[in-house]
């Protein structure tokens, strides 16, 4: 997958998030967080974001890197989004350049 | 009204009170505060979404806002489905999501004392340890913090026998917007208080209107020795509306009564995959019972729930229920709805409108009948559900909101629930509150109740407790 057709899949999946909330219930990293960029409901809205603006702010891509990826929280979602697709899709569009975020490197010029 | 002080001499204001690491500013995180469910999103940014760690932070928060005069908007995890929660005119919005200390817990005194921001369900788990319950239980009880369902009034599905927040919250510090932020405790600590006008029940759904929340004493109850459960499918609503005059007419005092129409169910059990034949309208039955009474009173429901219905199925205790998943269907109606009306859109993002209105039970079948009729003609297909035993309905359809056209259907089927609840002697908002989308329904209900002048005793009311109108503006009144 190019990071263009990534950016277009994080896109769409993302936009499907009513944003209600019900996946943070299950997310072990927000209680331990500082707002809700630690939870999926801010993880899948961010990487929208990033998708979208081809950037993201530090706070957001850290909230983004905070995921342990368990997928706890994708049997709480009543649209059945794939978050820890999204969170890794994201990872991938940061890494790669193609969403910027301040500090990150691209992997392609190393 | 435009907020006097400048945005840097609030935020810098704020950061010297409160200490560092409590003020985000960043776009992209105040972004994650500025909308709600139901497709609401803030018309204007709000400058910095700030993070009380101890209610001292909370009355600082207040007091820079009546003296730099810029709106507050309180949140729990905005989950209430009404618009109560989210900012409409910048301002900052007071997250509070950290604090979230269980204080105390009296088994002697029948009450804990908690923070705002302690979930629902997290203070449920710390309960039943001692085999205790706290029993409002709104369908997102595993996010809905404490302060959240204190400023909507939350109900659930036990509110049949428990009731709403209203019944359950002994007393509870009010911070005011004013000089100095003052810090008051409202109500009482034991379950009889008689302490003038009643404070505590007009904070109690308020919707953060009147004063911030950051801690309460709320009542506690021991957890029922046994439940049992009954699971009845019925070719008509009127047969299911039948069996609850029965079931009522019984005597039998329901822990549980949920229906879902022939729709809901058809969505649901799809999604659910529960081995359970189910067809036609649904009712789900629980009651509470000592261990010594489980068969005679599961025997005596599934004979009156039996005698319409095309089958019924039955649980002796909680456990059995969750092994022959008889909750399955009601618990897959939301995402079957999602589902549902993604399929019938033919769109990935789509928004589901769920209503809450409540009518007296005995015009249930006659508010179900009406709805489904309005929906048709509006073009909608509408999921029907609710809780049965309170006459509260919610009735659910699915919109594509990049379609103005339905977008503009959907508000006129919003409206046209509201009245017929009003028609039939009901309320427009049974337990997510009245926020920006239900303003205009408390107008019509209280115009139809001949009650106009009340909605100028609450805006008194509102300039009482908050006089320069900072405090959540724009919601309720």
């Amino acid at each position: 997958m190019t990071p263009e057709e990534a950016a277009e899949w994080v896109s769409r999946e993302s936009s499907r998030c009513m944003f209600c909330g019900f996946c943070e219930a299950a997310c072990p990293t927000l209680p331990l967080g500082p707002h809700r960029a630690y939870g999926p409901r801010g993880r899948v809205y961010l990487a929208g974001l990033a998708a979208r603006r081809g950037e993201l702010g530090a706070e957001g891509a850290a909230g983004i890197y905070s995921c342990l990826l368990c997928a706890a929280c994708v049997e709480r979602c009543p649209a059945r989004i794939d978050i820890p697709g999204l969170v890794r899709a994201a990872r991938m569009l940061l890494a790669e350049g193609y969403a910027r975020a301040p500090g990150m490197v691209p992997v392609r010029v190393l | 009204m435009p907020p006097r002080a400048s945005r840097s001499a609030v935020l810098r204001a704020l950061r010297e009170a409160l200490g560092p690491g409590k003020v985000v500013e960043d776009e992209e995180i105040v972004r994650l505060y500025s909308r709600e469910p139901e497709g609401l999103e803030a018309p204007e940014r709000p400058w910095a979404v700030v993070f009380p760690e101890e209610p001292r932070d909370v009355s600082a928060v207040a007091r820079l806002a009546y003296k730099l005069e810029f709106p507050i908007y309180p949140q729990g995890s905005t989950t209430s489905l009404s618009g109560s929660a989210y900012p409409l005119e910048g301002g900052v919005v007071v997250s509070m999501e950290r604090l979230r200390r269980i204080r105390s817990v009296s088994l002697v005194d029948s009450s804990v004392w908690v923070e705002a921001g302690v979930r629902i369900d997290d203070l449920n788990l710390e309960l039943a340890r001692r085999g205790y319950m706290f029993p409002v239980d709104p369908a997102s009880s595993a996010v809905a913090t404490v302060g959240g369902a204190i400023n909507s009034g939350a109900g659930g599905m036990r509110g049949a026998k428990y009731g709403t927040m209203r019944d359950w919250v002994l007393g509870l510090h009010a911070v005011l917007v004013d000089e100095e932020g003052t810090t008051m405790f409202l109500g009482c600590r034991t379950l009889k208080c008689r302490q003038g006008y009643d404070l505590v029940r007009l904070i109690v759904g308020s919707e953060g209107t009147l004063a911030l929340v950051p801690d309460a004493y709320l009542k506690i109850t021991p957890l029922p020795e046994n439940i049992v459960t009954a699971v009845a499918f019925y070719r008509s609503l009127g047969d299911l509306m039948e069996t609850v005059v029965d079931i009522k007419a019984r005597g039998i005092q329901p822990y549980i009564m949920e229906f879902m129409g022939e729709n809901s169910v058809k969505l649901a059990a799809s999604y659910a995959r529960a081995p359970i034949e189910a067809e036609g309208s649904m009712l789900l039955v629980s009651v509470d019972v000592n261990r010594e009474a489980t068969e005679r009173v599961l025997g005596e429901l599934s004979g009156i729930m039996g005698s319409r219905a095309l089958r019924v199925y039955t649980a002796r205790s909680l456990e059995e229920a969750e092994e022959k998943k008889l909750f399955q269907v009601r618990r897959g109606l939301f995402p079957a709805q999602v589902e549902h009306a993604r399929r019938t859109l033919g769109k990935d993002r789509v928004l589901v409108i769920i209503e809450d209105i409540a009518v007296p039970p005995s015009r249930l079948v006659e508010a179900v009948e009406l709805i489904r009729e309005a929906s048709e003609r509006l073009g909608f297909s509408v999921a029907v559900g609710g809780h049965v035993g309170d006459g509260n309905l919610h009735p659910a359809i699915g919109v594509d909101p990049e379609d103005p056209e339905m977008t503009r259907r959907a508000r006129e089927w919003f409206t046209e629930v509201m009245r017929i609840a009003i028609k039939l002697g009901g309320t427009v908002s049974a337990e997510h509150g009245i926020g920006t989308l239900k303003r205009e329904g408390l107008r019509m209900e209280l115009e139809a109740n001949n009650a106009l002048k009340a909605l100028d005793i609450m805006r008194a009311i509102k300039r009482a407790f908050d006089p320069k109108g900072l405090l959540n503006p724009g919601k309720v009144v």
